[in-house]
């Protein structure tokens, strides 16, 4: 374009440009909007017509009868859900008490102790974990964890049994699997997040102390791990949502028993795996799939519950650290478990 | 740089759409009519329902290949069977038990009718390091053994039957079956005939609450867990424990003596059998002293007018080959399965209610 | 005098707990570790050994006895649902992004919608398939019961916020110098949107999605009731459809050694494909990193 020109158009009241061009911004704005109020409508929508069609079971069983009668009996169309309550939160909390520890473990190795040139490899390795899908997991569980774990687990119930909840005969899929493989789930994002969170502590608090003649631990013990701790609430939180949701490996290392079993090693059910498995007889009996739907909403609000939670203690995290982490970088680094969580 | 990247990426992308796009397999075509005996016109049956019938289909299946007639059986349990033909997935449920009046209510595309096909056994097979095949068993202890009660493999009540035979002190596992299942009710009929506690328990039905063990999907998903866990036991059709290589118990049938399940055995419990008018016949627990007691009989459901009901012509004409193939030729190929063929005071009926299916009014055969 | 001097020297006592304390974090850094190792050893070992011309070429046989085929259907299936549900999911789900990032800062509206979309991460997802069951394959939408359409829309569902999520974080990315720059030119709001935003943040964008996709491949519960079961090969998305992850799931609890090697086959097979499309999204975000 000649000088001339170029100037002309520059220095032309903004007011010449092209109408048409200037039309199609209002345009614009409103087919965003509109798929923005998409979403909403879709939840809304999700949320309503699962509410509607689980109705006919709350109204026969009470909602608070069926999510804590103990009773599942589909033969006599008697439908309390809490052993497949119980069931989703023993193998949650399973994974969370086995996970979590490991988890910032790895972070704090990452961050505070890895030599800087195994820092990246490390992180990869152990996102790759997320890659792995979750039937994978289940196929691996059933064919190496359990009968690996067969004899260990019958030595540790044995000799251990005056523990709580530990005893009895060890079959094959228990609770205990389920919850070791959900804890293997959830590692790369209570990692991920634990390790953003941690990266987020101020280098002047950790100089300080080492400054002061801290040993490396006592360093992360006073000024990382204080720093760090709703943040990591908040991620092992999140790794509580997604290990409530876990569907199909839990589904196949379970058990599927509908009773709410004595220890960690006894045959168990959870909310998703029910649906998984009942499903498919179910869609005939109105009152049975019904259920399975409640039980599916049971399961909906349960994340949604514990998601928001986890949400508010990272937001007050950040608040008080005065930074923003959780996902809000992506570049190579970024660990894949934060933005691509499986459930 | 960032072009050539998505240049890559989106040439990946518009040759998966071409895939998807271009790629029309259409399988559901069908000619108008057909002049010959259904065996010409390709037809493509979706089938669903007894894992317990499920080899026999897929051997069927590919045997009727050569006729043209494509089945798409999937084993998914006899309850989810029967909710799919009601709902309208499907255009035949297989199913063990026959109907009971609360599936008729559901199935409401028309008249159900149930052919029966044939018989198998359903074997309690164990696998406990030691114990041979042929351990004695009777309903009374199979039921305590699934009630929890009898929990060790050298429970004096296991071990007075089998005078002789060293038992383990291994942990009885037991496992069942987690899906709606024709296999399970066949297979607690039995238990409740004998055990009072079973009976007021869990009771009898294709889904029942067990009291102990692991449930698995299907009759293969039962075998293989018996197969991965020493000291399990499981009731299993018996293609599936043959093709395992399984030990399975003789159980002890009404009159007294411990049959093993042979092809033999099978065929006595459907000997002499009552047939009612609408083909729901039942062989647990035959009275006849060579009968393994837990045999069970496998209807294969449709409804009396199939292009009512949802059919193509071609696709009626295929189901009727189908079932003339079952109650033909097909009895022979269940042999090999170790199914037993039915007796011909089950088979005329049963040939006669193939022969009333209609495709809209007319003769559904081609 | 020297510094050391005044320092106190660490007992022994300090030293010993730091010394275990870091074992102990090196030491559970490589538990973490040994589940992966496992992973891998076992797919390999079992699953190579399913690999071969036949197993990608031939479709599964469903018959009881005799050969079992190879998982040509399975993986085709899920080409073809996964590329209908990107083809869905990623539009929506940048659309939404720009919505948020350009329009929605400060109005409440963007707000409570970025809100749900958080929520819409943490919805398991058996229960998308649940709510498509209900509503479509049920209603026989379409004309068909199951259909592959049906779990493509419920692995869209599944996507769509993650793909909103990614691109919001990526499209924040790009400085506001810009897009002012853009504007004092006269360039209309939509052109600097598309044209200046959008474009500097492709590559992010790009890895967003792909990384959604990446884990729409390997979800089983979405298609457990939409898409049902089939043997044979399809191209037709409104015909039921076999999938991967479906045939890893039928096969794993057979007691047949034949169909156990081919879950493990087919197990591999989705493993090396997604660790495919998230080597070539890390590639993507490696090369344009522009923080």
């Amino acid at each position: 374009m000649e000088a001339s020109a170029i100037k002309a158009r520059l220095t032309a009241p903004l007011g010449e440009r092209s109408g048409r061009a200037r039309a199609a911004d209002p345009a614009f704005k409103w087919l965003l909007t509109g798929l923005a109020a998409l979403i909403l409508v879709l939840i809304a929508f999700f949320f309503f017509f699962l509410a509607g069609k689980a109705e006919p079971a709350f109204s026969k069983f009470g909602v608070l009868g069926f999510i804590f009668d103990n009773d599942w009996n589909v033969s006599k169309s008697i439908y309390g859900a809490l052993p497949l309550l119980v069931g989703t939160l023993i193998t949650s909390v399973l994974a969370l008490v086995i996970g979590v520890p490991v988890a910032v473990a790895t972070a704090l190795f990452v961050t505070e102790m890895c030599p800087a040139r195994f820092k990246s490899p490390l992180t990869v390795l152990i996102e790759l974990l997320a890659a792995v899908p979750s039937v994978v997991y289940g196929l691996w569980g059933i064919f190496v964890l359990v009968p690996f774990l067969k004899e260990p687990s019958q030595w540790f119930a044995d000799t251990f049994d005056f523990l709580p909840f530990v005893g009895g005969t060890v079959a094959g899929p228990n609770y205990f699997i389920a919850g070791l493989i959900l804890a293997i789930m959830i590692l790369p994002i209570v990692s991920a997040i634990s390790r953003e969170v941690m990266a987020t502590v101020p280098t002047d608090h950790k100089e300080a102390a080492l400054a002061l003649g801290a040993t490396r631990w006592e360093m992360i013990k006073t000024a990382v791990l204080p720093y760090s701790r709703r943040g990591i609430t908040g991620a092992a939180m999140l790794g509580l949502g997604r290990a409530i949701g876990e569907t199909i490996a839990v589904v196949l290392v379970i058990g599927n028993s509908p009773t709410i079993g004595k220890q960690i090693f006894d045959q168990g059910y959870s909310l998703a795996a029910v649906i998984a498995n009942e499903f498919g007889e179910a869609a005939n009996d109105p009152l049975h799939s019904s259920a399975l739907i409640a039980a599916g909403l049971v399961l909906f609000v349960l994340t949604l519950v514990v998601n928001a939670l986890a949400r508010w203690v990272v937001t007050r995290a950040e608040k008080k650290n005065g930074k923003a982490f959780t996902g809000s970088t992506i570049t190579a680094q970024t660990p894949i478990a934060t933005v691509v969580s499986e459930s | 740089m960032h072009r050539n990247n998505l240049l890559a990426i989106g040439a990946a992308a518009l040759v998966s759409v071409g895939f998807v796009a271009c790629g029309s397999d259409d399988k559901s075509s069908d000619s108008g009519s057909s002049t010959t005996a259904g065996a010409s016109t390709p037809a493509t049956l979706n089938g669903a329902g007894s894992t317990f019938a499920a080899p026999l289909y897929s051997e069927w299946g590919s045997k009727l290949k050569e006729q043209d007639i494509t089945v798409n059986y999937q084993p998914v349990g006899s309850g989810a069977g029967i909710a799919q033909l009601a709902q309208g997935t499907v255009d035949f449920a297989g199913s063990d038990p026959s109907l009971t009046p609360e599936d008729v209510k559901t199935l409401t595309k028309g008249t159900p009718v149930q052919i029966p096909i044939a018989f198998g056994a359903i074997t309690a097979s164990y696998n406990v390091e030691g114990v041979e095949a042929g351990l004695k068993l009777d309903g009374a202890v199979l039921a305590d053994i699934f009630l929890g009660t009898v929990k060790k493999w050298n429970d004096p009540a296991i071990a007075k039957l089998n005078d002789g035979v060293t038992l383990p002190d291994t942990a009885i596992t037991v496992v069942h079956r987690s899906d709606s299942s024709g296999t399970t009710k066949g297979f607690t009929q039995f238990l409740a005939a004998y055990s009072p506690t079973w009976n007021d328990g869990p009771g009898v039905d294709k889904d029942i609450k067990w009291p102990v063990g692991t449930g698995a999907k299907g009759n293969d998903g039962v075998a293989a867990a018996v197969k991965q866990t020493d000291g399990a036991i499981g009731y299993v059709e018996q293609a599936y424990a043959l093709q395992n290589n399984f030990t399975f118990a003789d159980v002890k049938n009404k009159s007294g003596a411990f049959i093993a399940p042979t092809l033999e055995s099978t065929t006595a419990a459907g000997a002499g059998i009552d047939v009612p008018k609408d083909l729901g016949i039942s062989v647990i627990d035959s009275p006849n002293p060579e009968a393994y007691p837990i045999a069970s009989q496998t209807f294969a459901i449709s409804y009396d007018d199939l292009c009512k009901a949802g059919m193509s012509k071609a696709n009626a004409a295929g189901y009727v080959a189908f079932l003339d193939y079952a109650l033909g030729e097909g009895q022979n190929v269940a042999k090999e399965l170790s199914y037993a063929p039915l007796p011909d005071d089950v088979k005329t009926p049963a040939q006669a209610a193939v022969d009333a299916l209609t495709c809209n009014g007319a003769p559904a055969k081609g | 005098m020297s510094t050391t001097a005044i320092l106190p020297t660490i007992s022994k006592r300090r030293r010993r707990s730091d010394m275990i304390a870091r074992g102990t974090l090196g030491f559970f850094t490589a538990i973490a570790l040994v589940p992966l190792g496992l992973i891998i050893y076992y797919l390999l070992s079992k699953g190579l050994g399913a690999w071969s011309w036949d197993f990608f070429t031939t479709d599964p046989t469903g018959s009881f006895l005799g050969t079992q085929g190879g998982i040509k259907s399975a993986i085709l299936g899920t080409l073809e649902m996964v590329a209908l549900a990107t083809i869905i999911a990623v539009p929506i789900g940048i659309g939404v992004a720009i919505y948020l990032v350009e329009f929605g800062q400060t109005s409440r509206f963007a707000s409570i919608v970025r809100y749900f979309v958080d929520v819409m991460t943490g919805v398991p997802s058996i229960v998308f398939g649940l709510f498509i069951y209900t509503t479509l394959v049920v209603a026989g939408t379409g004309g068909s019961s199951f259909a592959g359409w049906k779990g493509s829309l419920a692995l869209a569902l599944l996507m769509l916020p993650v793909i909103t999520r990614s691109g919001e974080v990526v499209l924040q990315l790009v400085p506001q110098s810009l897009r002012e720059a853009a504007l004092a030119l006269g360039t209309p709001r939509w052109v600097v949107t598309m044209k200046v935003v959008v474009r500097t943040a492709i590559p992010g964008l790009v890895t967003g999605s792909l990384l959604a996709v990446a884990r729409a491949m390997g979800e089983t519960a979405p298609l457990l009731f939409t898409v049902a079961v089939v043997n044979g090969t399809t191209f037709n998305l409104n015909e039921r459809m076999n999938s991967l992850p479906i045939q890893i799931f039928q096969d794993v609890g057979q007691a047949n050694d034949q169909l156990v090697e081919r879950a493990w086959g087919a197990a591999l097979t989705l493993v090396v494909l997604i660790l495919i499309l998230t080597l070539v999204a890390r590639l993507i975000s490696r090369r344009s990193q522009f923080s």
